[in-house]
C-alpha cells in the first residue's frame, strides 16, 4: 500500500515540475467549456425556452456539472502507456514488484487529485463571471448516488484506455491512432458535448449498449435527480456490468498483447 | 518568376516525400482519417439538429449555421494539411538537425513550415468544398458577395500562416510551442459557431485580439451581406500587419539563435 | 592562391540566463535574471587557403563547433571580421550557402523513413543542380564511398557507418568549394572511421575542396592534417604544420627496452626518466637531442635482448599543448 502511496506523491510532484504543460491543459479544458456554454447559452437566451426537456437552468447547469466531472472522470496519466507499449518502454516494469495496472491508476488518482482542485477553482471563477443558474441538488441520496456513479465512471474510462491502448501490442506505430478515436467517442457519445438525451430515441437505445454514456452523461443525470431512484439504481447496476465487461475483455487482450509482445522479442 | 517556380518544385518534392514517409503507415492513416471523418460527421449533425430544434443560432438559420462550421472547416483542414511541418519543429530544433536546414540556400522558413505538407487532409477537402458550393448555393448570394466570401476566406488563411509562423518563431526562442499551438487550435474551434453567440467581452477578444472573428465568422458574414465595407478593409488590414509582424518576429528568432549543441 | 577562409580578430560571446533554484528562484528569474556571459572564443585569428585541409583540434567546450557556426553563417560574431570565399557567412547569400557544406557528426539531414536517393534528389533541386552533374557527382562519390547497393534502402535500417556515408554524399553532392566537417567520425567504429578518413582526404585531392575539420580525436588529424589549429578555451594555441606540432611539444623521446638479464633499476634510471617498469619491458624517456647517445650507452652498459624509439604518444603530447606546453610526468 506503501508503495502506491509514494507513486501517487510522485506523480503529483511531477506534474508540478511540467507545470507548463498543466496549465496549458486546463486553459484548453477551459477553452473547450466556454465553447459549449456559449452555444447552450445562445440556443436558450429566449426566456423560459424548453427543448427537449431541458431548461436554461438544467442545460447550463449540466455544462457546468462537465467542468467538474470532466476533471474527474476524464483525467489521466494512463494514455501515456500506448506510448510505452509502443516503444517497448514497458518492459521495464514487468519485472518491477508493481502491478503495471495499479501503477498507472495510481497515477491517473494523482493526476485526478491535481486536476480536481483546478476545477473547483475554475467552477468559482467561471460562476461568478458567467453567473449562470445553477441547480442545487438537496436530495442526499441522489449526492451518494452521483459520487457513486462518478467512482464507476473512472474505473469504466480507466479500463477502456487500457483497452484502445492495447492496440500497439500488434501494431506498435498506431500508439496515438486507437486513443484519438476514443477521445472521440467519448466526446460525443459519452456526453461531452451535449446531454445525450436530446438525441431521437433510437439513437439512444443504440447508445445504451456502449458504454460511453456512462462516462459522464449518467452521472449528471443522477445528480440533476431526472432518474429518480429506481432509474438512478438501474443506470448504477448497469455501469458496473460495464465494469465487470471491459475488465474481462481488457484483461484478455492484455495477455494476448503480451504474448504477441514477448515473441516479437523487442 | 523562377524563384516562384523553384519553391514550387521543392514543395513538390517535399511533399511527395512526406506522402511515401505516411504511405508507409497505412493503418495510421486510414485510423485518423476515421476519426477525422466521424469528429466531423458528429458534430455536423449535433449542429444540425440542434439549430433545427431549436430554430435559430443567435440569429441564424440552420443551414447558416452549418455554413459557417463549413467554412471553419475549410480554413482549419487547408492550414492543417499545409503547415502540419510546424508541429515537428520542437524535435528538430531541440536535436539540431535545424543547424543543417539553416545551412543550405533554400529559405529557412518556408521549409519549416510548408515541408510536411498532411495528405490525408487531402481527402477530407474536396467534400468540405462540395458541400460549401452546394450549400452556399441555397443561401442566395450576389456575386460579389461570393467574390468578398473567396477573398476573406484567403485573408484568413493568411492570418492562419502568421499564426504558425509565429508560433515557429517562438519555438525557436523557447521550445514551448507543443501547447501554444494547441491553444491555437483550441481558440481557433470557437469559430465553429458564428462568434455572435460568445458574451462581450471574449465576442470582442475574439474579434480583434486574436482575429478568430476575422478568419472563420467573416467570410461567411460577407456571403449573408452582413459586413460593411470598412469591415472588409479592417479585416485585410489587420491580415497584412499580423502577416507583416510574423515575418519580422521570425527574423528576431533566428538572430537570437543560438543552437543547442556542444 | 586565393585565400578561402578569413578569421580575423574573431570573438563570440554567448549570454546565458543562470536558472536559480526553487520557486523564489524561478519567480526572480522571471523579474529580474543574472545573465551570465560565456566567451566562448577570445579574439581568434587563422587563414586558410584554397585547397588547404586542415584540423582543427581542442578539448571539448574548445570554440571548435562554435568556430564552424559561425564560419557557415549559423551564428554571427560578437566582433571580428570573418569571410568565406568572399562572403560574409551571416548574411547567408545563397549563392554561398551553394559552395559550402556543413557535416555534423550524429546530426542527420536525411529522411529517415525514405531511400537516401530521395534526400539526394531534393538536394538536387534545392542546390539547382544540373542533371547531368548530378549524375556524374552522385556515381563519383557512390563509387568513391562504396554504398551503390544501400541507395534504395531505407535510411532508418542502415548501420550507423553506413548513414554517415549516405550524409556525406548528402553534404558533397553538390560539389561545395568549402567543407566544415564537425566530429565525422564520432560514434563510428574504427573500420568505418577509416573509411570516412581515406574518403575526405580523396575528396580533398580531387577536387581541391578547401576542408577545415574538426575533432578530439587523434587518428583523424595524423592521417589527414599536415597542418592542424589547436584551440584551448576559446584561444588558438597552436597553428601550424603537424610535424612542427609533435617537435615542438614532443621535448622527449620513448626508448622501449627488452632485458635479457638483471639490471639495477638505479643505473638504468641514470640514464632517463623510467616511466615504466614490467619486467623485462622497461620503458625510459630521454630528451630529444641526447637519444642516440642515451640508446648507445643502454646497449653497451645493459643485458638487452631488443630496444625501439618511439615518439611520444600523440594524445599526450596534444594534452600538453593543451596544457600550455608545460612538460609534465604525466601518468601514462
Amino acid at each position: 500500500m506503501r508503495k502506491y502511496l509514494s507513486i501517487f506523491k510522485i506523480s503529483f510532484q511531477q506534474e508540478f515540475v511540467y507545470r507548463l504543460n498543466f496549465i496549458m491543459w486546463r486553459i484548453r479544458n477551459v477553452i473547450q467549456i466556454l465553447l459549449i456554454f456559449f452555444l447552450w447559452d445562445s440556443v436558450f437566451s429566449e426566456p423560459g425556452k424548453v427543448l427537449f426537456g431541458y431548461d436554461r437552468a438544467r442545460i447550463i447547469t449540466y455544462v457546468f456539472g462537465l467542468i467538474f466531472i470532466r476533471s474527474v472522470v476524464l483525467s489521466i496519466r494512463s494514455i501515456d502507456v500506448a506510448g510505452e507499449i509502443s516503444r517497448g518502454e514497458f518492459a521495464n516494469y514487468l519485472i518491477k514488484p508493481v502491478s503495471y495496472f495499479k501503477y498507472w491508476f495510481t497515477r491517473d488518482l494523482s493526476s485526478k487529485a491535481l486536476n480536481i482542485l483546478f476545477a473547483i477553482f475554475e467552477f468559482s471563477l467561471l460562476f461568478i463571471i458567467l453567473q449562470p443558474s445553477f441547480f442545487m441538488q438537496t436530495n442526499l441520496i441522489y449526492v451518494i448516488f452521483f459520487l457513486l456513479s462518478l467512482v464507476i465512471a473512472i474505473l469504466i474510462y480507466f479500463l477502456l484506455v487500457l483497452l484502445f491502448s492495447s492496440f500497439p501490442f500488434w501494431y506498435p506505430e498506431q500508439a496515438w491512432g486507437s486513443i484519438f478515436l476514443l477521445f472521440i467517442f467519448t466526446e460525443f457519445l459519452g456526453g461531452g458535448m451535449f446531454p445525450l438525451d436530446i438525441l431521437p430515441k433510437n439513437i439512444q437505445n443504440i447508445l445504451s449498449f456502449t458504454p460511453f454514456p456512462h462516462l459522464l452523461f449518467s452521472p449528471i443525470q443522477i445528480y440533476l435527480g431526472k432518474l429518480e431512484l429506481g432509474g438512478s439504481l438501474k443506470a448504477l447496476s448497469l455501469s458496473m456490468i460495464w465494469v465487470i465487461i471491459l475488465a474481462f475483455f481488457v484483461n484478455k487482450l492484455w495477455e494476448r498483447g503480451l504474448k504477441n509482445y514477448k515473441s516479437e522479442g523487442k | 518568376m523562377k524563384k516562384i517556380l523553384y519553391y514550387f518544385k521543392i514543395w513538390l518534392i517535399i511533399s511527395k516525400n512526406s506522402f511515401l514517409n505516411v504511405i508507409h503507415q497505412r493503418l495510421a492513416l486510414a485510423i485518423f482519417l476515421v476519426g477525422k471523418i466521424l469528429r466531423f460527421v458528429f458534430f455536423l449533425a449535433f449542429l444540425y439538429f440542434i439549430v433545427n430544434s431549436a430554430g435559430t443560432l443567435a440569429g441564424y438559420s440552420s443551414h447558416q449555421a452549418i455554413f459557417f462550421f463549413l467554412t471553419f472547416n475549410l480554413i482549419d483542414i487547408v492550414s492543417q494539411f499545409l503547415f502540419r511541418d510546424v508541429y515537428r519543429f520542437r524535435p528538430l530544433v531541440a536535436s539540431g538537425d535545424f543547424d543543417l536546414i539553416l545551412v543550405k540556400p533554400l529559405n529557412a522558413l518556408f521549409r519549416v513550415l510548408m515541408g510536411g505538407a498532411d495528405f490525408i487532409d487531402l481527402v477530407t477537402i474536396p467534400p468540405v468544398i462540395y458541400a460549401l458550393i452546394w450549400l452556399g448555393q441555397s443561401l442566395n448570394p450576389s456575386y460579389f458577395q461570393v467574390l468578398m466570401y473567396i477573398f476573406l476566406i484567403l485573408n484568413g488563411l493568411l492570418i492562419a500562416t502568421s499564426f504558425h509562423i509565429a508560433v515557429l518563431a517562438l519555438g525557436i526562442i523557447t521550445l514551448e510551442i507543443d501547447h501554444t499551438i494547441m491553444i491555437y487550435r483550441d481558440l481557433m474551434s470557437l469559430g465553429r459557431f458564428p462568434i455572435d453567440i460568445y458574451k462581450e467581452p471574449l465576442k470582442g477578444i475574439l474579434t480583434y485580439l486574436i482575429p478568430v472573428g476575422i478568419m472563420i465568422s467573416l467570410p461567411t458574414k460577407a456571403l449573408l451581406g452582413l459586413v460593411s465595407p470598412i469591415g472588409l478593409f479592417i479585416s485585410f488590414a489587420v491580415g497584412v500587419t499580423v502577416f507583416v509582424i510574423s515575418l519580422k518576429l521570425w527574423d528576431f528568432a533566428l538572430t537570437k539563435y543560438t543552437s543547442a549543441s556542444s | 592562391m586565393d585565400k578561402a577562409i578569413i578569421v580575423d580578430h574573431l570573438i563570440k560571446n554567448f549570454e546565458i540566463t543562470e536558472k536559480k533554484p526553487g520557486i523564489i528562484g524561478s519567480l526572480t528569474n522571471i523579474i529580474s535574471p543574472t545573465k551570465k556571459i560565456v566567451r566562448a572564443l577570445k579574439n581568434i585569428s587563422f587563414v586558410l587557403e584554397e585547397g588547404e585541409l586542415v584540423g582543427f583540434i581542442g578539448p571539448n567546450g574548445a570554440g571548435k563547433t562554435t568556430t564552424l557556426k559561425i564560419l557557415s553563417g549559423l551564428l554571427y560574431p560578437t566582433a571580428g571580421f570573418v569571410e568565406v570565399i568572399s562572403y560574409n557567412p551571416w548574411e547567408r547569400n545563397p549563392e554561398f550557402l551553394k559552395q559550402i557544406s556543413l557535416v555534423m557528426g550524429q546530426k542527420n539531414q536525411l529522411w529517415w523513413d525514405l531511400p537516401a536517393i530521395e534526400t539526394f534528389e531534393l538536394n538536387k533541386a534545392i542546390y539547382e543542380i544540373p542533371k547531368r552533374e548530378f549524375k556524374e557527382s552522385l556515381d563519383e562519390l557512390v563509387s568513391l564511398l562504396g554504398v551503390s547497393k544501400l541507395l534504395n534502402i531505407p535510411v532508418r535500417r542502415l548501420s550507423l557507418g553506413q548513414r554517415m556515408r549516405m550524409e556525406l554524399i548528402a553534404a558533397l553532392i553538390h560539389k561545395p568549394k568549402v567543407l566544415f566537417l564537425d566530429e565525422p567520425t564520432i560514434g563510428l567504429d574504427l573500420i568505418a572511421q577509416e573509411k570516412v578518413r581515406d574518403f575526405i582526404y580523396q575528396y580533398n585531392q580531387k577536387n581541391k575542396a578547401t576542408i577545415l575539420l574538426t575533432s578530439h580525436n587523434m587518428d583523424d588529424l595524423v592521417d589527414l592534417a599536415r597542418r592542424v589549429i589547436v584551440i584551448d578555451e576559446g584561444k588558438i594555441v597552436f597553428d601550424g604544420l603537424f610535424q612542427e606540432l609533435i617537435t615542438r611539444f614532443a621535448k622527449e623521446k620513448i626508448i622501449k627496452i627488452h632485458l635479457g638479464g638483471e639490471v639495477d633499476i638505479k643505473k638504468l634510471e641514470s640514464i632517463g626518466e623510467v616511466k615504466k617498469i614490467k619486467i623485462p619491458e622497461v620503458t625510459i624517456a630521454v630528451p630529444r637531442e641526447a637519444c642516440a647517445v642515451a640508446a648507445s650507452e643502454l646497449l653497451q652498459n645493459f643485458p638487452i635482448d631488443d630496444l625501439t624509439i618511439e615518439e611520444k604518444p600523440i594524445e599526450d603530447i596534444v594534452r600538453q599543448v593543451f596544457r600550455g606546453g608545460i612538460t609534465r610526468k604525466a601518468a601514462r
